[in-house]
């Protein structure tokens, strides 16, 4: 057994290989941290959640402050008491939710993507490449700062709405904050922002770092690698997603009762599976759903390998750039930003599913006497890098099988944007 | 030469590192320093190498909370840090978990510390550093501060520090000053909810910036904005009591807050409250930005 670690992932993880005929045989996935956030609820005031969950993860706090805000109203709603969240605080809650997507987006391509495959072959995106485009992630966080207050580690969502009031200045400004972001991610990273048009031809002979990338899979023969069981699902209900496991390109409906989680031996992260079946999660997930022109021309050709994956990240900063513009522009600035909801509950239960920039995230909470008394969190790499059995094998495990190096491995499990911090919550 | 910092991790959500890439001349400050080993940040060792290797740096930044049995690359979190440390001429522990201890210290109160204080106690693991500690508490930590200090340090100026080891210039302020609702507090006027404009949010909501030693109102967060413009509680992040039980809530005693703005003695606040409440001012009470 060869065991190596894995650095900068949001922590580390240690992949431990087993190799056969100079094949990769089986792969296990270890997650050495745990935090206990689920413990540190235990007992606290219900919206004490509200604070903490944020706290989960520095890099999708507002994933999880999104997920926590539903968990809460959806434990309202199972006791009868009405949830009213006006359009505005709706569009709100998915603007700043995007633009989290979009940093983390962009800072996996340039911090976790590149500089593995640097490692392993020449590419031409040089060292200085992040900076510039972390001139994208400072606007984008500032569009995000307008509404939360603040990123990382903000608490301005709360059952009944937001907390924010904007003005038509506000807007303005996180619209100029967006056009930089957008001037900066269509020079470097595709400068056709047309998401449901950009086809392989144009992807392979664009001189941005997407044609860059294409064409160093293409060139070291990798473009088809790191296949896992094409099977696919989502939770979180935005407006763009629905509750679906998509299978092969099949969509069917899902419900988060048939969501199992199981400790594992050795590690602190916890298996999940979907009806005892292992899938993928995230922004694969998400375009296999969308279907743009794109991911439909990969993944026929090369199915869900890492040229897949990749690109649905890409093509999910495009598509999400536009979606916030889109959404700024829709807000209607006299509506309430918050009801207020009687909170007069004793016990009850409450789950929610919130889309993370890796996939569904899924919170539940049961309350008794007025507080928490139990809360539990699945995150979206629990999805993908549960560890499965030799005749089962999970997700990314399924995905590094059968590849003849331990670099070709970490790159494809880097495709999936491991997020270690989360995974051990 | 550029100055070389070693940033390591303990007990954390990573919250410090993707602040500091909020940074915005980011690329300005690469220039100057050089990151042995940073989270995220492209860098010259491995956690590996980082404990085997031998080599001279200036500043090591520790983020999270330290907690003995706790694994980083090869070693034990303490381990590491042990080793570093004697090679560091100076610390910063960025963040309240390094600080204090933080939100994850009450999932395991005994084994859970900062590096020099233990939740206010100067009983932390590390103490014995004293002397090359500086403590920059907040959850997270704004970019701005950190880069203060390590401007500081790269031009041996002198760091004026608090009694919990914090830089003067940043903590002591409290987060209320500057915050845009500071009308509404010298005239006791209540937020009557969340989600408006209008309103003080020390009263109902839980406010813990007039006791909060911080400078989130005057340098801005994301340099737009702050918890308090945007109408959300300070949550006292940057003090040893953080995470408080129902920050959302005023804790009163007899309908009076339980905590007082700093240095600020009961009996003169009520008399305040009692005298700035008897003027009745129009403006304070209608919406900011009405249709007539
Ligand atoms: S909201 Fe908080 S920071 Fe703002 S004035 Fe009131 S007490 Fe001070
Ligand atoms: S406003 Fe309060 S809770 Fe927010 S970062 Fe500043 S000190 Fe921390």
């Amino acid at each position: 057994m060869r065991v190596e670690l894995i650095e900068k992932i949001e922590g580390e993880a240690k992949l431990e290989y087993k190799f056969k005929e100079n094949k990769i045989d089986f792969v296990k996935i270890v997650f050495p941290h745990y935090r206990g956030i689920e413990e540190i609820l235990r007992n606290r005031p219900v919206w004490d959640a509200l604070a903490i969950n944020p706290r989960v993860c520095g890099i999708c706090g507002h994933a999880h402050l999104f997920a926590t805000v539903r968990a809460i109203e959806n434990l309202y709603q199972n006791a009868g008491i009405d949830v009213n969240i006006t359009e505005k605080a709706k569009l709100i809650r998915e603007i700043t939710l995007f633009c989290e997507h979009i940093q983390n987006h962009l800072k996996w391509i340039y911090l976790v993507i590149v500089p593995i495959m640097k490692s392993i072959a020449k590419i031409n995106i040089d060292q200085n490449s992040f900076l510039e485009i972390q001139k994208a992630i400072v606007n984008i966080n500032r569009v995000l700062a307008i509404f939360s207050g603040q990123w990382p580690h903000s608490s301005y969502m709360v059952p009944g709405g937001v907390v924010c009031d904007p003005t038509n200045l506000d807007i303005m400004q996180a619209r100029n904050f967006l056009k930089n972001a957008l001037y900066i991610v269509e020079k470097r990273v595709f400068e056709n922002m047309a998401f449901e048009e950009i086809t392989v031809s144009e992807l392979e002979k664009s001189r941005t770092d997407s044609g860059k990338i294409f064409r160093f899979l293409k060139e070291n023969s990798l473009l088809s690698i790191g296949k896992a069981n094409d099977r696919y699902l989502i939770f979180g209900e935005h407006s763009f997603t629905k509750r679906v496991k998509i299978i092969k390109t099949v969509s069917y409906p899902v419900k988060i009762k048939y969501v199992k989680e199981k400790s594992q031996k050795s590690g602190f992260a916890k298996n999940v599976t979907y009806k005892n079946n292992y899938y993928e999660t995230g922004p694969l997930a998400r375009m296999m759903l969308l279907k743009p022109n794109l991911i439909k021309q990969l993944h026929r050709v090369y199915k869900d390998g890492i040229s897949t994956r990749i690109f649905a990240r890409v093509l999910e900063i495009l598509f999400l750039l536009k979606k916030v513009e889109a959404h700024l522009n829709s807000i209607e600035l006299s509506q309430k930003s918050y009801n207020h909801i009687k909170t007069e509950i004793k016990e009850g239960f409450g789950e929610s599913a919130v889309e993370a920039a890796r996939g569904s995230l899924i919170h539940k909470i049961w309350i008794e006497k007025n507080r928490i008394k139990k809360y539990e969190i699945i995150t979206p790499t629990q999805w993908n890098l549960s560890n499965g059995t030799l005749q089962n094998p999970a997700t990314a495990q399924k995905a590094m099988i059968g590849l003849k190096n331990s670099k070709l491995a970490e790159l494809v499990f880097r495709t999936f944007d491991v997020c270690s911090v989360c995974t051990t919550h | 030469m550029k100055s070389k910092i070693v940033w390591i991790q303990g007990v954390t959500c990573n919250g410090n590192s993707h602040s500091f890439l909020n940074y915005q001349n980011l690329d300005i400050f690469l220039k100057k320093v050089e990151f042995l080993y940073h989270p995220l940040l492209p860098s010259k060792y491995s956690l590996k190498e980082l404990y085997e290797k031998r080599f001279d740096f200036d500043v090591l930044i520790v983020e999270g909370a330290i907690k003995k049995r706790y694994e980083r690359g090869i070693v034990s979190l303490y381990t590491l840090i042990e080793k570093l440390s004697l090679k560091a001429k100076k610390i910063i522990a960025v963040g309240t978990c390094a600080t204090f201890g933080g939100v994850f210290k009450s999932y395991d109160e005994k084994n859970i510390k900062g590096l020099i204080f233990d939740g206010e106690e100067k009983k932390g693991f590390f103490k014995e550093l004293e002397e090359k500690v500086i403590n920059i508490p907040g959850c997270p930590a704004h970019p701005e501060w950190l880069i203060y200090v390590l401007n500081m340090i790269e031009a041996k100026k002198k760091i004026l520090l608090d009694d919990f080891l914090r830089p003067k210039e940043i903590y002591a302020y409290t987060v209320h000053s500057g915050c845009i609702r500071n009308e509404y507090f010298e005239w006791k006027v209540d937020a009557k909810s969340f989600g408006t404009k209008e309103g003080c949010l020390f009263y109902e909501q839980g406010c813990q910036a007039p006791y909060t030693h911080g400078s989130c109102n005057k340098i801005l967060w994301n340099e737009v904005n702050s918890k308090t413009r945007v109408g959300m509680p300070c949550l006292g992040c940057t003090e040893p009591t953080f995470m408080k039980e129902e920050p959302f809530k005023t804790k009163t005693y007899m309908s009076i807050p339980a905590n007082m703005p700093l240095g600020v003695p009961k009996r003169a606040y009520l008399t305040l409250t009692g005298v700035a409440k008897s003027f009745k001012i129009e403006r304070l009470t209608k919406r900011l930005i009405d249709e007539s």
